[in-house]
């Protein structure tokens, strides 16, 4: 405990990791209120720069970019209606009638307090609940992985907006693209076609860049005519006593509701920002000034994506399955800077855990003070044109994606990937469900083989494991839970 | 929904499976091909699965998906899908000139800024001089920062070798 304590601590008085948080949440803070540069581009687009850092220097900058990059989201939610980020859609809903009301420094006020209250909660949450999970994880054999990770892909259903079936399919496209390359056992190659760049199998970072960046520039080619309204801002104001009243049970309530979703596998802020505001709504006494500026909903959103984000740390970290696009490429940071995550992290390199853990709580103050004393001069980032913001966009992509292998081959695959992602997104398939498939798939197989070697072949032996079975069954429900109780009231009617 | 006649349905209905025809077709290619991927001796492969085995598991689970989502398609019409405007495909296209100059040159240095300075032109950038700066000074500032700081070395081209020397 004293241990883990220090070792957060460190980073505080640490001036090298202190400085690069800043500067961290500094770009963050701009990535998040550039409409279509969200948490998940912009920690794409980092990945490479983080290279040469140390493991936790490295894990540090994208954790920070999670955070404050998902809180800045808020900034342009509140002020010209568009949120920076997916999981800020929610804030638009009574941030932005609150701006027009005149009162563009009191919902961001209550945006920054609410944001840096839920995100500081979901670290404690984090530091608290990673070790007892990587305690039960120990436990854990192939065919508990296995359950596990198709558990992992069934929570993919409901990652994002695309739809339940749309999702699952995109989910088994980034499995299938997780099979190119050498079989582990056999060594026989997959889908290879001769070329032995894939040998090893599909780079995560080069098709990251191009799922999240390279596609998302092509999605924002649409908006090159569009036109925003700005509401004017004179300062941020800390909410008063009275809006203190009115909204910390909110603030508590969203809290909770967005860790438990980020530590639900493959769900994320977004997700949990819409429960975190409909749930403000259900339970507040003044539902009628929901949709037409009220704090409450603005605090039921923020509260619960900026906790989302220390909650979908906790699966990441301890099982090695993402919790949101963003996580999934935490989690590739983690891999490639040689921090196998899992129950073994939490032994053998418990101090760079804790650091990093700290340095989310860092980031999570930092933003804070950015919020409340620059919102202002973040906000106006977002009328950089997009005729400069996305040909940048495109220079980093392409050398982000060369940087890791220093191979040709990975920016072809970075293009090939932005194309099949505009294109899925074109016709309802998100792709953050690709990518985490991706991710899942070599643990799923893995696993899979394992435990029929371990069974003798005996496949049904898997369902015969106390825990293996529960999270079968948890994936059973997660995925025809909705369908069968509908079914259900329907015949009841 | 706009469309009402009887042939505009038909041809609404016909574009709609367009996309599980696709990705039916898809799944199909990908059985194929990890038909044909080489066995190996059992002695190996011991009680597991063959290295086809998960492919071809992935896709029939695709196929069950594709049957769920074609039915879904029948019953509610998905949203149209409007064709695309000149600025997306023209980025698309660049992204193939990007490809055939690296080819040429040999140098990513020589791709970018024409690709970014294209691009931002299309984009709807009216000054040139503001496009052209960002297509300088960005590929430029990358380069140094990934030369200098993180010490990564570029393909040699026509630029990178004047640079290196």
């Amino acid at each position: 405990m004293i241990e883990a304590l220090s070792a957060m601590g460190s980073v505080f008085v640490d001036p090298y990791l202190l400085g690069l948080i800043f500067a961290t949440t500094i770009l963050g803070v701009i990535i998040g209120v550039l409409p279509g540069l969200g948490a998940t581009t912009g920690a794409a687009l980092l990945l490479p720069f983080t290279l040469t850092m140390e493991p936790v220097q490295a894990i540090a900058v994208l954790s920070t970019i999670y955070v404050s990059a998902t809180f800045a989201g808020s900034i342009t939610a509140i002020l010209i209606n568009t949120p920076g980020t997916s999981a800020a859609a929610a804030t638009t809903f009574d941030g932005y009638p609150l701006a027009q009301k005149g009162e563009a420094g009191r919902a961001l006020g209550v945006a920054v307090v609410s944001s840096t209250f839920g995100g500081v909660f979901s670290v404690i949450v984090l530091c608290i609940a990673a070790p007892l999970l990587a305690r039960v994880a120990y436990e854990f054999r192939p065919p508990e992985y296995f359950a596990l990770t198709v558990f992992g892909l069934s929570m993919l259903a409901s990652i994002s907006a695309g739809g339940a079936v749309k999702n699952l399919i995109g989910g088994i496209f980034g499995v299938w693209l997780s099979t190119i390359g050498s079989e582990r056992v056999t060594a026989i190659e997959r889908f290879m076609f001769g070329n032995y760049d894939l040998y090893e199998g599909l780079s995560f970072v080069p098709v990251f860049i191009g799922l999240f960046a390279i596609s998302e520039l092509l999605v924002q080619s649409k908006m090159v005519n569009k036109v925003v309204n700005a509401v004017s801002l004179k300062a941020v104001k800390l909410p008063t006593k009275e809006d203190y009243k009115k909204i910390w049970k909110t603030i508590l309530r969203s809290s909770g509701i967005g860790t438990f979703i980020g530590i639900l596998p493959a769900e994320g802020a977004t997700v949990a920002s819409m429960i975190g505001y409909s749930e403000a709504k259900r339970w507040s006494k003044n539902r009628e000034e929901f949709g037409k500026g009220s704090i409450e909903g603005i605090a039921g959103a923020e509260a619960a994506n900026n906790s989302a984000t220390g909650g979908a740390m906790v699966p990441t970290m301890v099982l090695g399955i993402p919790g949101s696009g963003t996580t999934a490429i935490i989690l590739v940071g983690l891999m490639v800077h040689g921090l196998r995550p899992g129950a073994y992290l939490f032994t053998e390199q418990v101090e760079k855990v804790y650091q990093i853990f700290g340095s989310m709580l860092l980031a999570n103050l930092m933003f804070m003070v950015m919020g409340l004393y620059a919102a202002r001069l973040f906000a106006r980032v977002s009328f950089v044109p997009i005729s400069i913001l996305w040909p940048i966009v495109f220079g980093l992509s392409v050398i982000g994606a060369y940087a890791l292998s220093q191979s040709l081959v990975d920016v072809w695959i970075a293009l090939i990937f932005g194309v099949i992602g505009f294109f899925a997104r074109r016709h309802g398939f998100a792709v953050a469900p690709i990518a985490v498939g991706l991710i899942l798939g070599e643990m799923v197989e893995t696993n899979l083989q394992h435990s029929l070697k371990m069974y003798d072949g005996q496949w049904w032996m898997i369902f015969a494991q106390p825990l293996a079975l529960f999270f079968l069954v948890l994936a059973f429900l997660g995925l025809c839970g909705p369908y069968l109780y509908s079914l259900i009231t329907r015949q009841k009617n | 929904m706009p469309l009402h006649g009887a042939s505009e349905r038909l041809i609404m209905k016909k574009k709609l499976y367009i996309i599980p025809l696709f990705l039916t077709l898809f799944s199909l290619v990908v059985i194929y091909l990890s038909l044909q991927l080489e066995t190996s001796p059992q002695m190996i492969v011991g009680d597991s699965m063959q290295a086809r085995s998960f492919p071809i598991f992935l896709m029939i689970l695709n196929l069950i998906l594709i049957g769920i989502l074609s039915y879904q398609f029948s019953k509610t019409y998905p949203k149209e899908v409007k064709l695309e405007k000149f600025p997306t495909w023209s980025s698309i296209l660049l992204f193939l000139l990007f490809y055939i100059l690296v080819t040429i040159s040999g140098d990513l240095f020589v791709a970018i800024p024409v690709v970014m300075f294209l691009m931002g032109m299309v984009w709807g950038q009216k000054k040139l001089w503001v496009a052209l700066t960002n297509a300088i000074v960005t590929p430029l500032s990358i380069f140094l920062l990934f030369d200098y700081v993180l010490q990564v070395r570029f393909p040699r081209g026509w630029l990178t070798n004047i640079y290196y020397g």
